[in-house]
Order: structure tokens, then C-alpha cells, then sequence
């Protein structure tokens, strides 16, 4: 147990401060050479993670920014946030290079997909959005509406997207087949995350409760316990390896469980408030923690 | 005369007129020896005492002319007034009688001026004044640093004026106003009480262990700002809060943010005394317009308003001040210059030495003893405690009254009341003063069982609490988490899991606000019923609450929660044996629950109702949930499957192939009313939106399905989907016919002969559409599918034959048509040999697609209609509309006009183009059917 925590990267690398309030997302970047956070401060913050170095600071949103995606080819992002748009920037002009207006509400999450020809959003309108970034329309793609409550989270595959609500469902869009899957949990959908092998979805409920479910057949293969997540938005995720799960905890704290025994392995305090966003490096042991407290921090080994 | 020639510049050396020569020296031998009277009236001068001239001809310079040609001054005349800026516009300016006079004549009058001398002047403002006359003058003679007029500040009046030897001998003393000291002090008072509550509040935010620290910073400051408010009514602010900053004189880098000023006042003071810099939150958000909750630093446009989403979710945690970065910071002056006088310290000022002993020392209090055991937060004495008390007599147990509904309500309400205190009853009862549903509050009908039910809630609860008691409750000092924030905001949790947030909120419930009602209600609403549905356990309530608990984790899963622990006083093995009496009840409640479920389920609204009492949405649905999580709890997590169609553009964008490449829309899934409302085709709504329709048609609407209506969900070429769309128009002028054919009836009757011809017109037109449009149509199923409306996938209504019904009806009305057109049948058989013509042309030609020969096919239909329209109108006036007479009127005087000129074919058509073009934009604008429609004109062209 002690040989796999020292695999963890618990160890404070940098301290990124730059924030003026709290800070709600903090993203690699495809590589994992770069970091964008985002916060209540309405910017976007771009990072050399391993240097601690601020890059720049994007500024356009006219409320807090919740969430932000980068293409895989570092060019454009995305973000979303309390002003109900998503925002498509280009990374190194610092423009915004479309407003992409339609969500009803605050939107909580964007992603690309693998292609980054569209943006995915998830809304407090109960939906989520499919923009185009190839034409110039401004006009969604698709709108997917069958969501009963706020979508928290969105996380796309090469085929599929997939939408984590406060219905307490996790709902699966499989563009090849047409079919929506709907894994009702029966507890508010907080964050949802993939598995590397791509056969499994996590899910942190707002019962303190990350579940991991099976994909294909909608079984719950583990659930992991031990931090607290009840009112905010506190993300999770899994190591590269897929050996273990990370979740941020509203008291501060970061967990590591074991994947298959669900115990927990390391747990250690990150930040003195909650901890609002856990990201994994694409392939280095290295973390990201943003939280409420203003600072973003970096974990490695 | 003389001088006038001045002006010019002479060559030459002038000679002198003998008689002007004479003429001066006359004057002057005349002026000194009086002899000046003798001259003529018109030959006198007046001249000063100087000798000058003071009175000049117009032309020679008018009163003042010393100055030649010129208004009186060396520089000439001048706009003085004027000033080119804009923004100085020149104020009317105030003359006096200096502007008048010379410079000795001012002189002369400067002498006579009026003021108090010395001896008199009460006020000092005289000797002010004469001082500044003084240094006025000294600064002429020798130019100072400072240029421009002396600054009055700078000059005191030189004695003690009278007045304030008066008033100090009244008592007065310097630096104190004059005001009444009652009145200021009043003030001072409230303004400390102020001050002095808002830091309370502050202090219980911090964590016990801060509270000395901030109370010492507190002691610290309470003095200095309240000498401020004393001071700063006559002394000048620079003496009292002298200048420690580097900033240039007069300057506030605070002036446009006053909101700052405070905050690095008490961040000085709290340097000063404790030497650790506290982060400060910003104390005026809280007295903002709405004081809410707003993210620090964070405001919003002005054009938005305030919003829940501003609300700062996390705020009650104090982050990183940002404080606002003042460059030319001085060196912190940390200590004031008693402080420095005082301590020993060894960088005195340079060229000074540090006394060995001062005599100057302020006498300094330490600041009270806080007692150890004393908790900065008031506590209430709880409504809870207050009741519990007189439960000691328990009132007599009465019958519940017969009405059913008046007991659940009392129930309810006894509960509430238990859970919220005795402040709700008392409040519910105002509120509810004139409704008799609520008369036991008031001792009424019902009152003795209220009183019963009351008694016997308080019981239970007290059992409950004292439990709590025993196993040791943490100390309710804590934070706030956003849930209690969130609960006594009256907001709905997000969690669905009530149970444990109402444990979570009764065991930290050391104070209740009365905020906190709508949250306890349905807490208790909720878990109330729950626990009298499920007491196996009743008559040990330590047990019964063990058992909830056990309830609770056995529905949750997983691992064991951190209030586990209160069970250690019990031994191992009583719990394994509590544990399988557990398990047995809770098998045995989970068979009778689904009854109870239905009945729960059906009755709790009644119960809401009834009550009358507000329950926010959030409660009633919260319970719902809850009531369908018990039921589900174990089936989860639940998989569902659905059909969902990707947009064609996300499947190529995703690089995939669409899976319903050319297939049709599923029909949406219809999760509820409100969905197939919004869900309504675009038919329904281009008709209504087309506004003009009435009952006659709207009935028509609705029986439309049934004529033209097949079957739901049949699979239709995407091609057909624009056909399906254009055709709306189509359906609504369809109804026309349908309208007048009733009316019209016993004409048909009539005109029998007429029909039978007319027959085989329409025979032969639906044959020809039906090749026309590509269709392998046999002779008795002439509609091509694209016609078929969307009412179809709403509510198909089986016929037994609907291709031969319809048929038929069109038939009839084909019949109809032709029937009704009996007056000018021979017009109407132009018109449809005409119709004939381009109809067969498009019929041949192959390219012709589905969509544009509908089109076609529709707007020759139209004009059909509208023939028709215009007849059954001029018959029956009943049931047509306005726009209806409008149109028919004005194609009529159209058609006269095309009779004329019906040699020419092209020129009609045109004409009908148009007639419909203004007729379909009152239907939804349906730009594609309208571009179909040129493109096929201009190929008939």
C-alpha cells in the first residue's frame, strides 16, 4: 500500500497564484505541458505548470468562467461560464473568436471532441449543446434536451457523448448507433469522468459517493467513499493507469482510492477550502487541484 | 484739432501754427492767473490738477484720451470677459467701483475703509485680515518660494481674538466644537454601537481561536475612531490624522474608492497592535444595496441586475485578501510618535538621543480579561427549551375532531411546531387570523387535540433530544457549510438524500432561526411520517434512532458514516444482536411499505393543501423523490435505453456515418404533456399562426386527420420532407371547399349534369397528377404521399379504407368544385384547359421532382379554391371572413381585368403568381415552397 502511494503524485511541485477568487476548473492541455484555469475572477489563465509561470490571462467573459477545453492541437479553446455562452478563443492571439449564444441558463462544462470540430456544452437548461466550430454558424448543431436537470458534466469519446446531471443520470449519446443510454445513479450527477481503457464512467454524486459504472452494461463496478461532496462542484478522476481514483473533497483534502478494493489509499490536504477541480497529466504522474481558496496547485510525485 | 493730427506720420520738419502756439500759451497764462472765465464757453478746458486735458472731443479720444485713439488704457479696448476654454465660461462678472477709479484714486479712497480695530474684533477675523493685507505685501517686496497669493491657512490671526477668550472662559476648549455636547455625543454613542455590533458579527465568523486577536485589534480601534468622530467637526483633519503617507498634499487615493479607505485604516491599526495582518472582508458589500452575497471584488455591469446566480456560493470563507496595491507605501509607520518616544528602541532620530528615563508616559490600561469560559455569540434562549418546559403537565387526551382533513392538519401542524418552536405557531397564527381552517391555534374547534398533539410531538422530540445529549453532540460550533447557509436561505438542497441532511442540521440546530422554517417543515413533513411508519422500535427511542440509522446505510450502501462512533458505549456483541434485529424489522417494514407508499402518496398532498400553509415547490417534489428512492433504492444504478438521433452535421463532424442516413425522425419521445405540446407539428402552427382562422375552420382542422390521416410513423423518403412542409397552405385553403360544400349542397343537387361532366374533369386531373408527380398511382389512390399532413402522427384515427375515403372526398369535392362554379362554368373550363396545358408539359418532362409539381399541383389547385371561394361567397354570406371578401373582391375586379386580355396566357399566369403570392404570406413564410414556385415559372417561361 505504501509502495503504490508513493506512485501518487501528492507532493506540491508549484503553487499557482494568480486568481482573484476562487478558482472553479483547472485543465491540462492535450500534452500536459500547459495548464488553463478559470475561475470567479472571469478570466482564463493560462500556465506553465511546471514552471510556474502565468502565461496570460484571457479576459472577455462577463461572469465566472466554469469550465475550459483545449483542441488537441493547442490552437483554439473553449470555456463556459455564469454569462450562459461559450466562448471559442484562439490561444495565442487571446481573441475570442465566437460567442456561441443558446444556453438558457449557466452553462457548467464545455469539451471538444477528438477532432475538435465541435464544442459540447452542458447547461443549467437541463441541456446539452453541440456547436459547431468548423462553419460559422452560431447556431447549435444539436441541442440533446432529455436531461431532467442540470447538466453538470460533459465528457466526449471518439463516438459518444456523455452528459452527467443532476437527475442523477448519466446519459450516454452513441452518434454510431443512435441510442441514448441512461444509467440512472439515483444521485445528483456532480462530475463525470472516463476511464482510460474507455470502459468505464465515473461518477461523483452528491452523496459523497464517486460510483464507477461499467459502460457497456451499466453495472456499478465500485463505489468509493471517504471525502465529502455534497453542495459543491468537486471534480474526479482516474490515474493514467487507471490503478486508482482521485477525487477533490470539499474540506480541502484530495483522495486517492484503489480502483478495484475501493480503499483509500493517500489522502492529503491540497488547499484549505474546497477543493473544486482534480486534473490528471495526459501522461506523466503529475495533478492539477484548483479550489475556492484562489490558488491552483501542482501535485507530482 | 492739434492733436489730431498726431495720428499721422509727418515727413518733415511741421510747421507750427502761429494762432495754436499762441492759443496754449494763452491757456496756460489763463489758467494761472484765472483769467479763464473770460473765455467763451466753447473755448474752455477742463483740466486736473495736473494740468491735464480731461475732456476730448468724440474724435479726439473721446473722455479719457491720454490715450490716443484708443478706449481709455495703453493696450486699447479688449474683451476681457471673454475666455476661448470652453469649459470657464465667463460668469458675469461683478463691478465695482475700483474698475473706475485710478490708480490714485484708489489710493485716495483706500484710506476711508471700514474695519473693527483690534481692540473689538471678536472673531479675529480683522486681525485675519489685516495679517494677510501684511503678508500680501511682504511677498511683493520679496518674491517666496511659494508663487501666487499666500494660502490663509498659513496665517493665524496674530492675538486671541475676544470671542475666544470668552468662550474658553464659558469652558470652552480648543478643538471641540460648539455644538451641543449631548447631541454629538448621542451620536458618537449610536455610531460605536454600530461599529460595535458589526464586529461581533464579524467575530463570529472567525474561529474561536481568532476572537481574542480580533477583540484586542477591536480595543485598539475603538478609541481612535471614535476620537475621530469627536475631532473632526472644527479641527482641521491634518492635525488630527496627521500625513504619514508620501502622497503629494491634498491628494486621496482613495477618493473614487471610499470603500478602501476604511479597509486600510484598520489595516494600519491592526498592524500596529498586533503586528500580523488579518485578512479583511470587505465589510461595505454587507451593507450594499441588497447585502448580498457577492463574490469579493466581483461586481456586475450595471445594466444587469442582481441575480441569484451572483450569489457568492462559497462565500464565508475568506480567501487571499487582494488588497488594492498603493505605490509610495511609506515605510511603515508603525508606531505613532508617543509610541516611539516611549520604546526603548535604538533607531531614534538621527541627531537625538534616547532618553535614559522619560518623565512623558501615557498612562496605558491593559484590556479586560476575557473569561475563559466566555463565547462571543449570544445565545438565545431557545424557543425549544421555553416549550419543552410546560409539556411537564400534559393536557388531556382528547378525541381528534371528526373532520378528517382538520386532524391531518393539526397533526402536521403539532409536528411543525414541535421541530420549529414555538415562534411558528405564534406567527402562523397571525398570518392565519381570519382563516378558520386554522381556528385551533386560536382555541377553537379542535384546540385540546392541538394542544394534545403538541404535547405529545414535544415529547417525542425531547426523548430525541435528550439522546442527542448523551452521546455527546460535537460542539455546534462550526462552520457554516452552504448547506446550512443553503437551508437558511429556504433553499432546496440539491441533495435528494433528506435524511441525512435533517440529522446533519438537528444535531448542529443549537440555534434556529426563524428563517429556517421552510426547510424544517419539509424535513419534518418527510421524515416524520417516515418514522411513524417505521417505529418497530418505539418504546426504546435510542434504539429507534440506531435503527433509522442502520435503515439509512443499509438504502445507502457502502461505507459506515463518522457518527458510527456514538454506538461505542454499547458492547460488541449487543450490537451484533441489535444488527440482526434490524435486519429482521427492516424486512419486515419493507413488505408493508408499498402499500404505505400509495397511501403516503396519495394522502400528502390533501395534507399540504389542506393545511394551506406555504410549502415551497422544492419541499413537496423533494418528498416525491424521496418517496421514489425508498422504492428504487436498490435497483440502482437503473439502465434505460432510447432511440436518439444524432444531427447528420454531428455525425460528420464526429467522422461517423449517420445511422439514420435517409431514414425519417423517430417520433419524439412524449415525456409528458407539456413535450407533445411544443412537440405539435409545424402545420397546426402555421394554420393558428395564420390567425385568420375560425370555429367553422378550425373544426375542419380537427377533422382533417381523419380524412387524410394513414398511419403513424410509416417510413417516408427524406425528400418528402419539404413537400410535407409546403404543403401546409395547402391543408388550410383545402378546408375551404370542405366549408362550402355544405353550404352548397342542394346546388350540387341541381346541377346534376353539370357534375357528371365535371367528373371526368377530375378524374382526369388526379390521374395526370399522379404522373405527374412520378407516382405509380392506380386510379383509385390519387394522392401522393407527400400530401399526407403532420397531423398524422398525432392521433391517427384507423379507418377501415382511408385511401378510398379519401378519395372519395376529394372526388366530392373535385364535384363540388365544378358544381359551384355552374354560372361561369365556361370561364372555369378556360381556366382549366389552361391548367391542363402547362400541367401536361411538366407531366412529360422526367426532371420534374415531387416537390415542385406539389407545388404545381397546389397552386393550380388554389386557384380552384378560390374560384370556388369567391362563388359559394357571393351565395352565402354566413361564415367567411373579412379578408376572405377582401380577397375575392379584389380577384374579381383582377379576373374582369384578365378577361380582357385572356389572349395572352403568360399574362394571367403572372397575375395568379402574384394573387397567390400575397395570399400565402399571410401563412407561415415558407421561403422554400415560394423559391420552388419561381423556379417553376420560370421554366414554364
Amino acid at each position: 500500500m505504501s509502495a503504490t502511494a508513493t506512485e501518487l503524485p501528492t507532493k506540491e511541485a508549484n503553487l499557482l497564484k494568480g486568481h482573484e477568487g476562487a478558482v472553479l476548473a483547472a485543465r491540462f492541455n492535450g500534452d500536459g505541458n500547459y495548464a488553463l484555469t478559470c475561475g470567479k475572477d472571469r478570466t482564463i489563465r493560462l500556465w506553465n505548470p511546471h514552471r510556474g509561470i502565468l502565461i496570460k490571462t484571457y479576459k472577455s467573459h462577463g461572469r465566472e468562467v466554469r469550465d475550459v477545453h483545449v483542441t488537441s492541437d493547442n490552437a483554439k479553446f473553449c470555456s463556459c461560464g455564469g454569462d450562459r455562452q461559450v466562448y471559442y478563443w484562439d490561444v495565442s492571439t487571446g481573441r475570442v473568436i465566437r460567442k456561441l449564444r443558446g444556453h438558457d441558463g449557466e452553462v457548467n462544462a464545455v469539451k471538444f471532441n477528438d477532432s475538435s470540430a465541435v464544442v459540447v456544452s452542458a447547461g443549467f437548461d437541463r441541456s446539452l449543446r453541440v456547436w459547431d466550430c468548423r462553419s460559422h454558424s452560431v447556431e447549435p448543431v444539436q441541442i440533446i434536451d432529455t436531461f431532467l436537470d442540470t447538466v453538470m458534466s460533459v465528457v466526449l469519446t471518439k463516438t459518444e457523448i456523455i452528459g452527467g446531471s443532476v437527475d442523477g443520470t448519466v446519459r450516454t449519446f452513441d452518434i454510431r448507433m443512435g441510442r441514448e443510454m441512461s444509467d440512472n445513479l439515483g444521485q445528483p450527477v456532480n462530475c463525470i469522468s472516463i476511464s482510460n481503457d474507455g470502459n468505464c464512467v465515473l461518477a461523483g454524486c452528491l452523496d459523497s459517493t464517486l460510483r464507477l459504472l461499467d459502460r457497456t452494461t451499466g453495472e456499478l463496478l465500485q463505489v468509493y467513499k471517504g471525502h465529502i461532496s455534497k453542495s459543491f462542484k468537486t471534480d474526479c478522476c482516474l490515474t493514467n493507469s487507471d490503478a486508482h481514483v482521485i477525487g477533490g473533497s470539499e474540506d480541502g483534502m484530495v483522495y486517492f482510492w484503489d480502483l478495484v478494493d475501493a480503499k483509500v489509499v493517500s489522502k492529503f490536504r491540497a488547499h484549505d477550502l474546497v477543493v473544486t477541480s482534480v486534473s490528471y497529466h495526459p501522461k506523466e504522474d503529475c495533478m492539477l487541484t484548483s479550489s475556492v481558496d484562489g490558488t491552483v496547485r501542482v501535485w507530482k510525485k | 484739432m492739434g492733436l489730431e493730427e498726431d495720428d499721422f506720420v509727418f515727413h518733415g520738419t511741421p510747421i507750427e501754427r502761429e494762432d495754436e502756439i499762441a492759443s496754449r500759451k494763452k491757456k496756460a497764462v489763463a489758467g494761472a492767473s484765472g483769467t479763464l472765465k473770460t473765455l467763451p464757453a466753447w473755448k474752455q478746458e477742463v483740466t486736473d490738477e495736473e494740468g491735464r486735458r480731461r475732456f476730448h472731443g468724440a474724435f479726439t479720444g473721446g473722455y479719457s484720451a491720454g490715450y490716443y485713439n484708443t478706449v481709455g488704457s495703453k493696450e486699447g479696448w479688449a474683451p476681457q470677459s471673454f475666455t476661448s476654454s470652453r469649459k470657464n465660461r465667463a460668469g458675469a462678472r461683478q463691478q465695482s467701483i475700483s474698475d473706475f477709479l485710478d490708480e490714485d484714486e484708489k489710493a485716495e479712497f483706500e484710506g476711508q475703509s471700514l474695519s473693527a480695530s483690534s481692540q473689538f474684533d471678536t472673531f479675529g477675523f480683522t486681525a485675519a485680515e489685516h495679517s494677510r493685507k501684511q503678508a500680501e505685501k511682504e511677498q511683493h517686496e520679496r518674491p517666496s518660494a511659494i508663487p501666487g497669493p499666500v494660502h490663509d491657512e498659513l496665517i493665524a490671526p496674530a492675538p486671541e481674538s475676544i470671542g475666544v477668550k470668552l468662550l474658553l472662559k464659558m469652558g470652552w476648549r480648543r478643538g471641540h466644537s460648539i455644538k451641543d455636547v449631548r447631541a454629538s455625543s448621542d451620536a458618537r454613542r449610536e455610531a460605536r454601537k454600530a461599529f460595535l455590533a458589526f464586529s461581533a458579527d464579524e467575530n463570529t465568523k472567525e474561529s474561536s481561536d481568532s476572537q481574542v486577536l480580533e477583540t484586542e485589534a477591536e480595543t485598539s480601534l475603538g478609541p481612535q475612531f471614535s476620537e475621530d468622530i469627536k475631532f473632526s467637526e472644527t479641527t482641521p483633519v491634518y492635525v488630527l490624522n496627521p500625513k504619514q503617507d508620501l502622497h503629494g498634499l491634498g491628494y486621496d487615493p482613495f477618493k473614487h474608492a471610499p470603500e478602501f479607505r476604511e479597509n486600510k485604516r484598520s489595516r494600519l491599526s491592526a498592524s500596529k497592535e498586533a503586528g500580523y495582518r488579518k485578512p479583511l472582508s470587505m465589510k461595505e458589500s454587507l451593507f450594499g444595496p441588497k447585502s448580498g452575497k457577492l463574490a469579493p471584488g466581483f461586481g456586475i455591469g450595471a445594466l444587469e441586475e442582481l441575480d441569484v446566480e451572483d450569489e457568492d456560493v462559497y462565500a464565508g470563507y475568506d480567501f487571499d485578501q487582494t488588497y488594492v496595491i498603493e505605490d509610495e507605501q511609506p515605510p511603515r509607520p508603525s508606531h505613532d510618535n508617543t509610541l516611539r518616544l516611549t520604546s526603548k528602541e535604538h533607531n531614534v532620530l538621527p541627531g537625538f538621543g534616547a532618553a535614559s528615563n522619560s518623565d512623558y508616559s501615557v498612562e496605558r490600561f491593559d484590556p479586560p480579561k476575557i473569561p475563559k469560559d466566555f463565547v462571543a455569540r449570544h445565545k438565545f434562549p431557545g424557543p425549544r427549551e421555553a416549550e419543552t418546559k410546560p409539556t411537564a403537565s400534559a393536557p388531556p387526551d382528547v378525541p381528534p375532531p371528526e373532520d378528517k382533513s382538520l386532524k391531518l392538519l393539526i397533526d402536521g401542524f403539532a409536528t411543525f411546531v414541535s421541530r420549529c418552536g414555538k415562534l411558528y405557531e405564534d406567527l402562523s397564527r397571525e398570518k392565519n387570523e381570519s382563516n378558520q381552517l386554522f381556528d385551533f391555534l386560536r382555541g377553537g374547534s379542535g384546540h385540546d387535540y392541538y394542544a394534545r398533539r403538541l404535547w405529545e410531538e414535544q415529547q417525542k422530540r425531547g426523548d430525541q433530544s435528550n439522546i442527542k445529549l448523551d452521546v455527546k453532540v460535537p460542539p455546534s460550533v462550526q462552520k457554516m457549510t452552504a448547506e446550512t447557509r443553503g437551508s437558511l436561505l429556504g433553499e432546496r438542497p440539491l441533495q435528494k438524500s433528506v435524511k441525512e441532511t435533517e440529522t446533519s442540521a438537528s444535531s448542529g440546530g443549537s440555534f434556529q432561526f426563524p428563517t429556517n422554517l421552510s426547510d424544517t417543515f419539509t424535513k419534518s413533513a418527510s421524515s416524520q411520517e417516515a418514522a411513524d411508519a417505521v417505529k418497530p422500535f418505539k418504546d426504546d427511542p435510542a434504539k429507534q434512532e440506531r435503527f433509522e440509522q442502520f435503515l439509512k446505510e443499509k438504502y445507502k450502501g457502502g461505507l459506515r458514516t463518522t457518527d458510527s462512533n456514538r454506538f461505542n458505549s454499547m458492547s460488541e456483541s449487543a450490537r451484533a444482536q441489535e444488527r440482526l434485529d434490524f435486519e429482521a424489522a427492516a424486512e419486515a417494514i419493507e413488505k408493508g411499505k408499498a402499500y404505505k407508499e400509495v397511501r403516503r402518496a396519495t394522502e400528502r398532498p390533501i395534507d399540504f393543501l389542506a393545511g394551506g400553509l406555504q410549502f415551497t415547490s422544492g419541499g413537496t417534489e423533494q418528498i416525491k423523490d424521496t418517496v421514489v428512492d425508498m422504492k428504487t433504492n436498490k435497483t440502482y444504478p437503473k439502465r434505460e435505453e432510447f432511440q436518439w438521433r444524432p444531427a447528420s452535421l454531428l455525425c460528420k463532424r464526429f467522422d461517423l456515418p449517420d445511422p439514420f442516413m435517409g431514414k425519417p425522425a423517430a417520433a419524439p419521445r412524449a415525456r409528458n404533456k407539456m413535450d407533445s405540446l411544443l412537440f405539435l407539428p409545424d402545420t397546426v402552427k402555421a394554420a393558428s399562426g395564420s390567425g385568420a382562422l375560425q370555429g367553422s375552420d378550425l373544426q375542419e382542422l380537427k377533422k382533417e386527420p381523419e380524412v387524410e390521416v394513414e398511419v403513424e410513423n410509416v417510413e417516408r423518403p427524406v425528400d418528402l420532407y419539404k413537400a410535407i412542409f409546403s404543403d401546409d397552405s395547402e391543408d388550410d385553403e383545402e378546408e375551404q371547399p370542405m366549408n362550402g360544400k355544405t353550404q352548397d349542397g342542394q346546388e350540387k343537387k341541381n346541377e346534376a349534369a353539370a357534375t357528371t361532366l365535371n367528373r371526368l374533369i377530375a378524374g382526369d386531373f388526379l390521374e395526370s397528377l399522379g404522373k405527374e408527380l412520378g407516382f405509380e398511382v392506380p386510379s383509385d389512390a390519387p394522392y401522393p404521399e407527400g400530401t399526407k399532413p403532420m397531423e398524422a402522427e398525432n392521433k391517427p384515427k384507423a379507418k377501415s379504407d382511408a385511401s378510398t375515403e379519401r378519395r372519395l372526398g376529394l372526388k366530392e369535392k373535385s364535384e363540388e368544385k365544378t358544381s359551384s362554379h355552374k354560372l361561369v362554368s365556361e370561364e372555369e373550363k378556360n381556366i382549366q384547359k389552361r391548367e391542363k396545358s402547362p400541367r401536361n408539359r411538366s407531366g412529360g418532362n422526367d426532371l420534374s421532382s415531387s416537390e415542385s409539381s406539389g407545388d404545381e399541383r397546389r397552386r393550380k389547385r388554389s386557384k380552384k379554391d378560390r374560384h370556388r371561394k369567391y362563388d359559394t361567397e357571393s351565395d352565402s354570406s354566413s361564415g367567411h371572413h373579412n379578408w376572405d371578401k377582401h380577397d375575392s373582391r379584389s380577384r374579381r375586379k383582377r379576373r374582369e381585368s384578365s378577361r380582357e386580355k385572356r389572349s395572352s396566357s403568360h399574362k394571367k399566369h403572372s397575375k395568379h403568381h402574384k394573387t397567390k403570392d400575397s395570399s400565402s404570406s399571410r401563412y407561415s413564410g415558407d421561403e422554400e415552397r415560394r423559391e420552388s414556385r419561381r423556379e417553376k415559372r420560370r421554366r414554364r417561361d
